[in-house]
């Protein structure tokens, strides 16, 4: 296929009205083609325009409030707390202090780092904990197949299509590779959801928005895909729901 | 509706405004609904998938990228899918909604009517009425009933090819028709 088929695909695609095998051909396409995702952009817009045609509607009162009540909610989750270095550390250093700094300050950022990230991990495993208190809120275990044994995962997911995975003992990824999670509905293909690389320890945590059609899943799996991401899944599966 | 105005409010809502989140709602809500309703034909559905539409853009306001298209594209983009989403399930479960029973809207206040009743509607259904039906068709099934273009080739009778180069054509009319008019849309 050269690129004026792709192009051609395009307005189809901006109503969403490509058949499933054409829409994967032309995903993969756009994912390395700047030109056609720029046409597809202003193809979307056109579309939206037909947002205008039908009546509008009032919706009631109620969903106003339900939406700024889960957002006030979200609001006061607590915060971690952030990290703080002691303060006046530097005075006692005297005429060294200069020298000192600097080879403080590189090792300091790179502790800061660390502490960023067990910070925001941390920060997640607080949502999942909230996540699973949710009403309504469901918790899958995953666990690791052949080429990963000992690797497991818990998933929290809401109706609202939040989720969070957490997993840990994951084998390291190929260079360019990456972990993706996958939702199966039925005996519908599996819907793509992001990519993740866990840390050198193993452990790796994903906050997730459920695709709308994948919100109904009953199964999830993990495979590992190109960086990237793929549409469907290339490898065998790692980790699956039980 | 100034696209730079919406830009601010989705960068206040990135950072956590939750006021600037109520004032998009507002600003779109009438739209979007009819929109949601026009698909979905179901209240209680579309306002479920209003709901959701609103709660992803607080929690991915800053995956917008502006540089990317209008926020009201993304938006309209985001409630079409969902509810596309949401309208297949239900057709999955045997659930399909009965054309011409469409349900009673409630009133509309005059100032939201304001925001979006003036020439814009106007502009769209004079550029759809313009469109030979052929190319109507497809376009109308596409993009409220979420047809694919093979289900409306079957619906319609008519050969896959000929959809494709029917729907192609039609958004390319429209799009001609309505070139231009862009500011006075927002998008």
């Amino acid at each position: 296929m050269v690129h004026d088929d792709y192009k051609e695909m395009i307005p189809a695609r901006a109503l969403s009205a490509l058949d499933a095998a054409e829409e994967r051909v032309l995903n993969e396409h756009l994912e390395n083609c700047a030109e056609c995702r720029k046409e597809l952009e202003d193809w979307q817009a056109t579309a939206a325009a037909l947002s205008l045609a039908p009546d509008p509607a009032e919706p009631s009162p109620k969903v106003r409030e339900r939406i700024l009540s889960e957002v006030r909610k979200d609001l006061s989750k607590p915060e971690v707390v952030p990290f703080k270095s002691r303060r006046n550390i530097w005075s006692s250093f005297g005429t060294l202090g200069a020298i000192a700094a600097v080879v403080l300050f590189a090792a300091l950022s790179i502790g800061l780092a660390v502490v960023w990230r067990q910070n925001q991990r941390l920060k997640t495993a607080n949502q999942f904990v909230e996540l699973v208190n949710t009403p309504g809120a469901r918790v899958s275990e995953l666990k690791g197949t052949d080429p990963s044994q000992t690797a497991t995962a818990k998933l929290a997911y809401d109706r609202t299509g939040r989720a969070i995975l957490m997993a840990s003992k994951l084998p390291r990824v190929p260079e360019g590779k990456a972990y993706q999670l996958w939702f199966i509905v039925g005996n519908k293909p599996p819907v793509p959801g992001r990519t993740f690389v866990p840390d050198s320890a193993g452990n790796a945590v994903l906050k997730e928005e459920m695709p709308a059609e994948a919100v109904d899943a009953n199964v999830f799996a993990i495979t590992v895909e190109p960086e990237s991401g793929s549409t469907a899944p290339t490898s065998p599966i790692y980790l699956r729901s039980f | 509706m100034q696209p730079e105005d919406d830009v601010k409010l989705l960068k206040a809502i990135a950072a956590r405004d939750e006021a600037a989140l109520a004032q998009l709602y507002d600003r779109y809500r009438v739209i979007l609904f009819g929109l949601l309703m026009r698909i979905l034909n179901n209240r209680e559905e579309a306002e479920d998938v209003l709901q959701e539409v609103f709660l992803q853009v607080w929690r991915k306001a800053e995956d917008f990228d502006e540089n990317r298209g209008r926020p009201f594209t993304w938006l309209v983009t985001l409630g079409r899918s969902r509810s596309i989403d949401r309208l297949r399930t239900l057709a999955a479960r045997d659930r399909v909604a009965e054309a011409g029973a469409r349900e009673a809207v409630e009133e509309i206040s005059d100032a939201a009517t304001d925001a979006f009743k003036s020439e814009q509607r106007g502009l769209v259904s004079k550029a759809l009425a313009q469109l030979p039906d052929e190319q109507k068709r497809p376009i109308m099934l596409a993009y409220f009933d979420g047809l694919t273009q093979s289900e409306i080739a079957t619906r319609l009778g008519a050969p896959l090819g000929t959809v494709k180069t029917r729907m192609r054509t039609g958004l390319m009319n429209l799009r001609e028709q309505l070139a231009g008019k862009g500011e006075s849309f927002g998008f």
